[in-house]
């Protein structure tokens, strides 16, 4: 235990805002959620709040803004013990964002929901419209102050959650994984807005490349307990605590470190060049490509174009990493792949044109794993899970039972046959949908950010899973990381069009693209180069340069 | 049977007029835009449970738009209830073309309207095509024989009756929209609650509104899910198994989510009520055209019962 | 199947109104305050599930699924039920305003009644939960489709044969209802019998 008391940040009189003693909290089943919890926050701190999932971090926060009532020890705020009639004055006073946007838009417009907060405040009208304009033009919404949040993309919910929140003008902001999902630029959006603002700050985020730069203090979550609370330059300088609570992220910076920018950037593979009206025949290669677009569109029912003019050669053993703002059209281009979509253009399979038959056929070649596992799972059984797919292929008894077997063990999920998919961790459930992917023997396996919302630690045993495959496969993905870990080449994709096609290290070095479409990671290099420095530091090898 | 007119079709009569109402029912499809969602689950392969906007044009102008809300309910609540208690074909009917004025009226594209009366074409048509045959003799009606059918003669008098049933339900589906698409759906169940609904059944109508298009698109992605490993739906044990967990699941992530919605709900402020700013004005016109279409009820009612006949 | 305006007599019109008025008003009562956000959250989620068909041959059903509301929801089962078919009249003309008391008695009675009859049969194992869940899901769309064809023939003798094949349209209904709601209860059971147990909502 590294516990640092509060001491080392002076704070001569003046009384936390939080004051947490031995804090516990059991699940109606008896677990403990939190075990014996001592914290001070104080006003101003900016708190970095981490652990693997599971170890209590949201548990802690809502204790914070009084949805969890304190069960055992006690908490004061501003000096007073908390208490049932305190609760309604606390919550207005913090602000609480989690994970899923849609949660926080309970209302039937932008406005609504944004106005729930100040109008609960009791605020006046004009105060109350002025403070939501005021809020939806901070994250660039105030257009769509009318629409209803079915209407906005997953970014803009996101942005709308934290505008509704921030309406509120919190004295404490608590955030919960605020990027996940979101493309460089969108997370861009939010880093500004959380640096300029003023008030306490807890952020529980995976990311320590994005807390490190917006946090002064690091808090260590683990099995309920803190393990440690202290500056956030000392978290990230000492690796073996932070692997020890499978924090170490640092396996990461094997890559993105100091990559030379260069601006000229070649097309791996050379774009079809035919004229849209010419004859189409499958491309000749050395090795006949597993898949191939021609000129290949898709247009959504309302008009808008999904995919535009795509031309792409996939061939069997490419590692391709798809990537793109949201909505670029990476999902779309997946579903056409996988035949959910009937787009306009050519298509060939393994040399052989694309016709509704083959189309509704593709479900064998092709595997899929969605960001959200909760959209894949639906079985009571890993068992069943994993067996779903082979069964619709008609497969039976020790056959059947081989696949499940084998697929279970190809993401260590042995003896979990009989666990109820719903009740394990989101690690699990990601290795899980992944074997259900796997059990059909696809020829093309594509992920969607499979590494979304996991600890470092999941993200390592994910990332050894992915490598030792051995497949065909298509990620999508936000994360640098990953792109330069698991993909040969690298797919560029911008409002619906593919705009670069080469291979994964011109991709690296490319910095032309920050201004294409905002996939700006040169801060996350920056970020990792100074960690790397600290924990040099630390083990007094060598200090880097600090840019 | 001698004292009931009897009248034989011929088959090629019959065949037009089925072919005939086939087309005008193509056409209808057709005009309003029902293709275009057929359209979006043909190249996505998703199946349309689109839901549709229900105030979307809220924010136009027209009779209705201007009318406080309170009022427009009440009047054209209690004119739909008058609407169903006519007994004549004739004056239903005439309560149709009212209502079809009505949506002109309303500034909404008749598509909407239309698309309603397309969703109650299935249940309507049962009656246009049952009754006829099934209702009891009535003295000196006209009895049609169809080709094919010589012991089951049509009714005339069981056709005006469902006819009679038909032009009611189109008259009053088609009054849903100048009711109900002219005003936000929160001001129209703000008003419902000034006007004595309790709270919490206009905020509860609210909220489960909102999650209806979260839920839709939470299935359509685990629908998906299933496609992508091959599910395709039949009428096998197989089916419903893999329907009766993905409804299963659709329950347990919706109770999840009524969790987290009231924890977000509570952490910005919420103590049972929803605040709002809405405010209502009546103004003598409001009055006024409140009184108009309850007079119109009531007249309809009134010469309904004087003058109309069962038949016609 | 929904009932639309203009079908049934005014006087049995107003009459299944004021009585789901009182059923309406009875879930209310039944309700705890703070659980209005959830009960209309799980509205959403049975609105939802009502939108989704199953092919039965030739045709395809969508299923209602009272069995199951009523074993989720308990007392509130009604009010659940009065506030989905308001959002299914308003959006789809599903029913209709003048139909709604009419329609949410053919739902909500049943509903009702298989909550309670749930309760009595569930037993402990997979095995008997299924079985309860095929009976109330089989007996819900059962009863449902029982009270459609009564109302219809209240509104007179010309309306019997309409009745009548009202009921036999649910046939298939009534077994798909049975086969899903027995996989949706038994999954219930096997990921979260909490659901089923506690009974969230149920005082």
């Amino acid at each position: 235990m590294h516990f640092m008391s509060d001491e080392h940040i002076p704070r001569e009189g003046e009384l936390p805002l939080y004051d947490l003693d031995s804090l516990s909290f059991r699940y109606p089943d008896g677990t403990y959620a939190l075990r014996d919890i001592s914290l001070k926050i104080h006003r101003g701190d900016r708190i970095g709040l981490v652990g693997r999932n599971g170890s209590g971090k949201t548990t802690l926060v809502k204790h914070l803004n009084g949805l969890h009532s304190c069960q055992q020890g006690s908490i004061s705020y501003k000096g007073e013990p908390l208490t049932e009639a305190m609760l309604p004055g606390l919550r207005l006073a913090t602000g609480v964002l989690f994970q899923d946007p849609d949660d926080h838009l309970f209302c039937n417009s932008l406005f609504d929901d944004v106005a729930f907060g100040p109008m609960n405040q009791g605020l006046d009208e004009d105060t109350v419209i002025s403070r939501v304009l005021e809020q939806l033009t901070a994250v660039g919404l105030e257009k769509l102050c009318y629409k209803p949040a079915h209407l906005l993309s997953y970014g803009q919910k996101k942005r709308a959650a934290f505008a509704a929140i921030m309406a509120m003008h919190p004295e404490v902001l608590i955030l919960d994984e605020p990027t996940a999902n979101l493309d460089p630029r969108q997370e861009k959006i939010f880093k500004e807005l959380l640096r300029e603002y003023r008030g306490t700050l807890i952020v529980i985020d995976h990311d320590l490349l994005f807390l490190y730069d917006l946090c002064d203090r690091a808090v260590v979550m683990s099995d309920g307990a803190i393990h440690h609370n202290y500056s956030f330059d000392q978290l990230v300088s000492q690796r073996e605590s932070l692997r020890e609570h499978g924090l170490d992220f640092t396996f990461r910076f094997s890559c993105c470190g100091d990559q030379q920018s260069v601006h000229v950037h070649q097309h791996y593979e050379h774009t079809h060049e035919h004229p849209i009206g010419a004859v189409h025949a499958p491309s000749v290669l050395p090795v006949p490509p597993l898949m191939e677009l021609q000129h290949y569109s898709f247009r959504y029912g309302d008009g808008t174009l999904g995919l535009s003019n795509a031309n792409l050669i996939i061939r069997p053993g490419d590692t391709l990493a798809l990537v793109g703002e949201n909505g670029a059209g990476k999902s779309t281009l997946a579903a056409c792949l996988l035949g959910l979509n009937r787009g306009e253009g050519y298509f060939f399979v393994n040399g052989k044109p694309v016709n509704n038959a083959l189309r509704r056929g593709l479900w064998r070649r092709v595997g899929m794993v969605f960001q959200n596992s909760a959209d894949q799972l639906f079985t009571p059984s890993c068992r069943e899970e994993v067996a779903f797919g082979p069964q619709q292929m008609g497969m039976k008894g020790d056959e059947l039972n081989d696949r499940v077997n084998d697929a279970l063990a190809r993401v260590h999920l042995q003896g979990f046959e009989d666990k109820v998919p719903l009740n394990m961790s989101g690690g699990e459930r990601k290795r899980l949908a992944i074997a259900a992917a796997l059990s059909m023997h696809p020829e093309l396996l594509i992920l969607d950010e499979p590494t979304a919302s996991l600890d470092p630690h999941g993200e390592e045993l994910l990332t050894e899973i992915l490598e030792s495959l051995g497949l065909t496969t298509i990620l999508i993905t936000h994360d640098l990381f990953f792109i330069e870990r698991l993909s040969t080449r690298a797919i560029v994709m911008h409002q619906g069009t593919i705009i670069r096609d080469y291979s994964t290290a011109e991709f690296l070095t490319d910095d032309h693209l920050q201004s294409v479409n905002g996939l700006d990671y040169s801060y996350k290099s920056d970020c990792g180069r100074r960690i790397m420095a600290l924990q040099d530091h630390e083990k007094g090898v060598r200090i880097l340069p600090i840019d | 049977m001698t004292a009931h007119p009897e009248i034989h079709i011929p088959l090629t009569t019959l065949a037009s007029i089925i072919g005939g109402l086939a087309v005008l029912f193509v056409l209808f499809y057709w005009s309003i835009g029902g293709k275009r969602a057929k359209r979006d689950s043909f190249r996505t392969g998703d199946p349309d449970w689109s839901v549709p906007t229900i105030d979307a044009y809220a924010d136009r102008s027209s009779f209705f738009h201007q009318w406080d809300p309170r009022i427009k309910i009440v009047s054209l609540f209690l004119y739909c209830f008058m609407v169903v208690s006519l007994q004549s074909l004739c004056w239903s009917t005439v309560a149709f073309t009212i209502s079809l004025l009505a949506v002109v009226a309303c500034n909404i594209p008749f598509a909407r309207a239309g698309k309603r009366l397309l969703a109650m074409a299935g249940f309507l048509s049962m009656f246009l095509l049952v009754v006829p045959f099934t209702s009891p003799l009535q003295s000196s009606e006209t009895l049609i024989y169809l080709p094919g059918l010589p012991g089951f003669p049509f009714h005339t008098a069981g056709f005006f009756v469902a006819l009679l049933i038909v032009v009611k339900a189109c008259a009053i589906a088609l009054m849903m929209e100048p009711l109900l698409g002219t005003a936000p759906l929160a001001v129209t169940l703000q008003s419902l609650s000034r006007l004595g609904l309790p709270d919490s059944i206009g905020q509860m109508v609210l909220l489960s509104h909102r999650y209806i298009f979260v839920f839709v698109n939470e299935i359509t992605r685990m629908y998906r899910g299933m496609r992508v490993r091959g599910f395709v739906p039949g009428t096998n044990m197989a089916t419903m198994s893999a329907m009766g967990n993905f409804f299963g699941m659709l329950f347990v992530r919706s109770f999840d989510r009524t969790q987290r919605v009231y924890d977000a709900m509570l952490s910005r402020g919420y103590a049972g009520q929803f605040p709002s700013f809405v405010r209502f004005a009546t103004t003598q016109k409001d009055w006024a055209k409140g009184a108009l279409w309850i007079m119109m009820g009531l007249f309809l009612l009134f010469i309904d019962r004087m003058y109309g006949n069962p038949f016609f | 199947m929904h009932i639309s305006d203009g079908v049934l007599p005014i006087s049995i019109t107003v009459a299944s109104w004021a009585v789901s008025f009182g059923g309406a008003a009875y879930s209310l009562r039944c309700m705890k305050n703070e659980d209005l956000p959830k009960v209309a959250v799980v509205t959403s989620a049975f609105f939802v599930a009502s939108l989704i068909h199953l092919p039965f041959g030739p045709t395809s059903v969508h299923l209602i699924l009272p069995g199951i509301v009523g074993a989720l929801l308990g007392p509130v089962a009604f009010l659940s039920i009065v506030l989905g078919l308001f959002l299914q009249s308003i959006l789809f003309q599903f029913g209709g305003l003048t139909a709604l008391g009419a329609n949410a008695l053919m739902m909500g009675l049943p509903a009702l009644f298989c909550g309670l009859l749930f309760q009595g049969i569930r037993g402990k194992t997979v095995l008997s939960h299924t079985i309860a869940g095929a009976v109330c899901g089989g007996l819900g769309t059962a009863m449902a489709a029982t009270v459609l064809a009564c109302l219809l023939a209240t509104a007179g003798e010309n309306f019997v044969g309409v009745a009548k094949l009202a009921l036999a349209a649910h046939v298939p209904v009534f077994l798909v209802e049975a086969g899903v709601s027995a996989f949706t209860v038994s999954f219930l059971f096997r990921v979260k019998p909490e659901l089923l147990t506690t009974g969230r909502f149920r005082t």
